[in-house]
């Protein structure tokens, strides 16, 4: 049964109210008696070598109570994948939004102010802005000493290629040379951005030697740990508190300022809070969509057989590793897609550059990747004289198929997606000739990991959630009272959550990877168990019955068949402690044979993958080369669908963000790397007016190493194959190829006038 | 120079002293404390910070508190009546019109005003109406759907 369709109780989620009468507190809203204000001095080039910082003039200005540069903290690299920076920048500037300083000031105009009066000395540094001339011998190295970094093996570091990973299955040149039709494409997306509607907001106070740091992160546990890695204190000793967030998309992943903030507070004794604005949110933040060059080759039979598939990815990293250092291998999945490939080989790069860094934003790597296979699918498809959609019924991926690194793969539902699609947009229909409709497939993994939960019973027979789970907005946190209430036979009511705070629950990914109903889920459905466990031992003694006879109903133990014998759940919790505690069993990721691959990070095979297909009908204005999409249409195997409403918000959220994406989404940088569009005037977010109609589907089916109660992960996939469908209809009205992400006007006009593309 | 001026928010009169460059949105925040419209651009593109003045929504991040002297301000914290939550606000959460909340209050002060206006408004009304609000989670199909639904309970 999912939420949302219960009983016929219609689902309101938890933190609804708060939501909607404004009574709500996010980061921002927070202050704490006696609150100075942070305000960070950026660089001042995108690449340089600092030879100065006098902080003098901004020690001197009333009201500023603190000042901090990476000479006052401990001399600690931090990253994932590769260590490669400092809080504040020591020695070398790498991109326009690099700390140089941070200052605390009693007002927000002081620290502004102060933050000015910082002077540095500068010998300015050759500037890399072309990720992929980045790979030319004479290039200019961001990071010229990083072979002395910490860094993961499989992290294959070379000049400035961070990481270079391979999938190779076959002897794809073999392959090649006796296919019926090569088909080559060249594709390339733009930068883009996650841009939540809240600014990034974060407010330190220290207590002794301990600090709790409210953030508007979607990954407290993951904030605490830098924070203590970065300060050289234990993480025993940091508290994260994350408030109401606003939104996240990815962008609010990883280390962010939490502890430049703690820093500050230090140093100014005093509770500190920083509020960005939004070109602080487009420009500092290390967490944008990366700009991707890829060159797809693939060779085919006559019957649409794909028996070769060559391809070259070149992603844009920008200055620093972050969480994203697996992003190229990721790429390299997508390059594959869901398809039956019978050899494969994939190269795929991931090179610095001193333009902001990119990381995790929703499905990382893939609608961009997706939206350039999807048309060279039809590329090929066009070459092979197969519709579109016959060419995908024959090569997709089913039961007992072989991916691209050998993995076989059990029940799944891309077929069923497909058909499902096309039949909701109704593919056959006759269409003015400025309409058409495009159809692309996605794939995305659901990502095993760890998680715990803990639900204590209180003396009245109420419940309390502890979980490490991390609320975006999406609801699924706020569906869980109601799975632990099916499970205890009580009232979602019953129950409230004590959640995104880091001292009282253990560790959890946090709200990313899609992973919070598949793990975070899993641990506090374990926890249920163990609760009724308890209550079940507990009404068999009061009952005098085997267990096996009892059920839990109406907020009972009860006998089966005799209702009338029961013992009250409440009563059971006054008479004692009852509290559980559980994790579950962390799905296995699927086996694959990777022997031929290089940079393995991770993503080489898909645990319980998540299947789309997306259907877009639009229409095209040759004359201005305005794309309006009218409808589209989604199928989804998400596995089991728990929470009907909360997972038909992340395919209308993700099919409208993947719009934007598609037709007006780009970052543009400067020859500098400096952003020329850091705000929402040029920075075009898809507005309620622009928003497409949205019909979705899911195809429901058991599936191999799922989450609880059969679930896949829902979050991420909606926005992998928008772009690229709408692009397939785009090219059918054009009967020309859009070659570059995203499809603004300007160059939806240059490719119907066949001008450049 | 602080000038000294009435801000009337929620039906309550605040005596303030006013920066004259200060923006409504950070006095009624700042200020006056109440914390439930949002800042989401300065910049007037986002919606977040949305107030009635006058019972006409505007973007408070864009509008001088001192302009709001002796005027009529609405917040999101004002729309509801007691605990008793509006038409509007109760079929946003019914219709999954929220996700991460922080454009719910520009949402419900833009919707509010479009149906004082047009009690009855058809998609497309309900559509051009909102699209001063931008939302990143829903797709905007909650949002409408639940405008629309309101629309027809008060009717």
């Amino acid at each position: 049964m999912a939420v949302g369709t219960s009983g016929g109780k219609t689902f309101i989620r938890p933190d609804g109210r708060e939501k909607v009468t404004g009574a709500g507190r996010y980061t921002a809203d927070l202050a704490s008696t006696g609150m100075a204000h942070a305000a960070f001095r950026y660089a001042d080039h995108p690449h340089a070598r600092i030879l100065r910082i006098d902080t003098t003039k901004a020690r001197a200005l009333p009201g500023v109570v603190a000042v901090v540069t990476q000479g006052d903290l401990p001399d600690v690299r931090f990253g994932g994948l590769v260590q490669d920076r400092t809080l504040f920048a020591k020695d070398v500037v790498r991109f326009e939004g690099e700390i140089v300083a941070g200052v605390a000031a009693l007002t927000e105009t002081a620290a502004a102010e102060a933050a000015r009066l910082i002077e540095v000395e500068y010998e300015p540094l050759p500037v890399l802005t072309d990720f992929v001339a980045a790979m030319d011998a004479d290039a200019p190295l961001v990071h010229s000493d990083w072979s002395s970094y910490e860094r993961d093996e499989q992290m294959v570091a070379d000049g400035n290629t961070i990481s270079y990973s391979t999938i190779v299955k076959g002897d794809a040149n073999a392959a090649m040379a006796r296919a019926d039709v090569v088909v080559k494409s060249r594709y390339e997306s733009d930068a883009s951005q996650g841009v939540p509607i809240e600014p990034r907001a974060v407010l330190a106070e220290w207590r002794g030697d301990e600090v709790t740091i409210w953030s508007s992160t979607q990954v407290p546990y993951a904030a605490r740990s830098g924070v203590a890695q970065t300060l050289q204190i234990p993480e025993a000793n940091v508290r994260v508190v994350v408030p109401l967030l606003g939104g996240g998309f990815g962008a609010k992943c990883d280390l962010h300022f939490e502890a430049q903030v703690a820093a500050l507070a230090r140093a100014a004794r005093r509770p500190v809070r920083l509020v960005f604005s939004r070109q602080e949110e487009f420009r500092a933040i290390a967490q944008r969509r990366e700009g991707i060059v890829m060159e797809f080759e693939t060779g085919a039979m006559r019957d649409g057989r794909l028996v070769a598939r060559r391809a070259r990815l070149v992603l844009d990293k920008g200055a620093y590793c972050g969480e994203g250092g697996f992003l190229g291998q990721m790429a390299a999945m997508h390059a594959c897609g869901p398809y039956v490939i019978e050899a494969i080989s994939v190269e795929s790069f991931l090179n610095y550059s001193n333009r902001q860094p990119s990381g995790s934003v929703r499905a990382p790597t893939a609608p961009q990747v997706c939206w350039g296979l999807e048309q060279h699918m039809d590329e090929v498809a066009r070459e092979l004289g197969l519709d579109p959609v016959e060419l995908r019924r024959r090569t997709l991926i089913e039961r007992g198929a072989e991916g691209p690194t050998r993995q076989v793969f059990d029940e799944i539902g891309v077929k069923q997606t497909l058909e499902r699609a096309v039949e909701m947009i109704r593919y056959d229909r006759d269409l003015p000739e400025d309409e058409a409709i495009g159809v692309a497939v996605g794939w995305w993994p659901s990502g095993p990991a760890p998680s715990g939960a803990y639900i204590h019973l209180n003396g009245d027979g109420s419940g309390t959630i502890v979980t490490g789970a991390q609320e975006n907005g999406s609801g699924a946190v706020m569906a869980m009272p109601t799975f632990v209430g099916e499970e205890l036979g009580m009232e979602p009511e019953s129950f409230t959550l004590l959640y995104q705070d880091t001292a009282a629950a253990n560790w959890d990914m946090g709200s990313c990877g899609s992973q919070t109903t598949f793990n975070s889920g899993r641990a506090i459905l374990a926890a249920a168990a163990d609760v009724r466990g308890q209550l079940l031992d507990a009404a068999a003694a009061e009952l005098e019955v085997d267990r096996e006879d009892l059920e839990l109903a109406e907020g009972q133990v009860r006998v089966k068949g005799s209702p009338d014998r029961s013992v009250s759940i409440a009563d059971i919790a006054g008479a004692g402690t009852i509290h559980g505690k559980g994790s579950g069993d962390v799905p296995e990721v699927p086996a694959g044979d990777t022997g031929g691959c290089v940079g393995r990070l991770g993503s080489e095979t898909f645990a319980a993958p998540q299947l789309i297909t997306q259907a877009a009908h639009v229409k095209v204005d040759r004359e201005t080369g305005v794309v309006r999409v009218l409808k589209v249409a989604a199928a989804h195997d998400s596995g089991v669908i728990l929470n009907r409403m909360g997972a038909d918000g992340q395919v209308t959220g993700g099919v409208v963000m993947g719009l934007g994406l598609a037709l007006s989404e780009g970052t543009v940088f400067d020859d500098d790397g400096r952003q020329r569009n850091p705000h929402l005037l040029d920075y075009k977010l898809v507005t309620c007016s622009d928003a497409p109609e949205i019909e979705i589907d899911w195809v429901q089916i058991p599936t191999e190493n799922a989450g609880p109660r059969g679930s896949k992960g829902v979050g991420e996939p909606p926005q992998v194959p928008t772009a690229a469908a709408i692009a397939n209809a785009v090219a059918k009205v054009l009967g020309r190829r859009v070659r570059q992400l995203p499809m603004t006007p300007e160059r939806v006009w240059a490719a119907s006038a066949e001008v450049g593309s | 120079m602080k000038t000294a001026a009435t801000l009337t928010v929620n039906g309550a009169a605040y005596p303030v002293e006013l920066d004259p460059h200060l923006s409504l949105l950070d006095a009624v925040r700042d200020l006056i404390g109440l914390t439930g419209s949002k800042e989401g651009c300065d910049d007037s593109e986002c919606g977040a910070c949305m107030m009635l003045l006058d019972g006409k929504p505007v973007n408070s991040c864009s509008y001088l508190a001192l302009q709001a002297d002796g005027r009529d301000v609405t917040t999101v914290e004002g729309l509801a009546e007691g605990d008793e939550l509006t038409p509007l606000q109760r079929a946003l959460l019914e219709h999954g019109g929220v996700q991460c909340g922080f454009c719910t209050p520009g949402m419900l002060i833009s919707a509010t005003a479009l149906l004082r206006e047009h009690p009855d408004p058809s998609e497309e009304d309900v559509r051009i109406a909102l699209s001063g609000n931008l939302c990143r989670c829903t797709g905007y199909d909650g949002i409408v759907r639940a405008v629309r639904s309101a629309a027809r309970s008060s009717a």
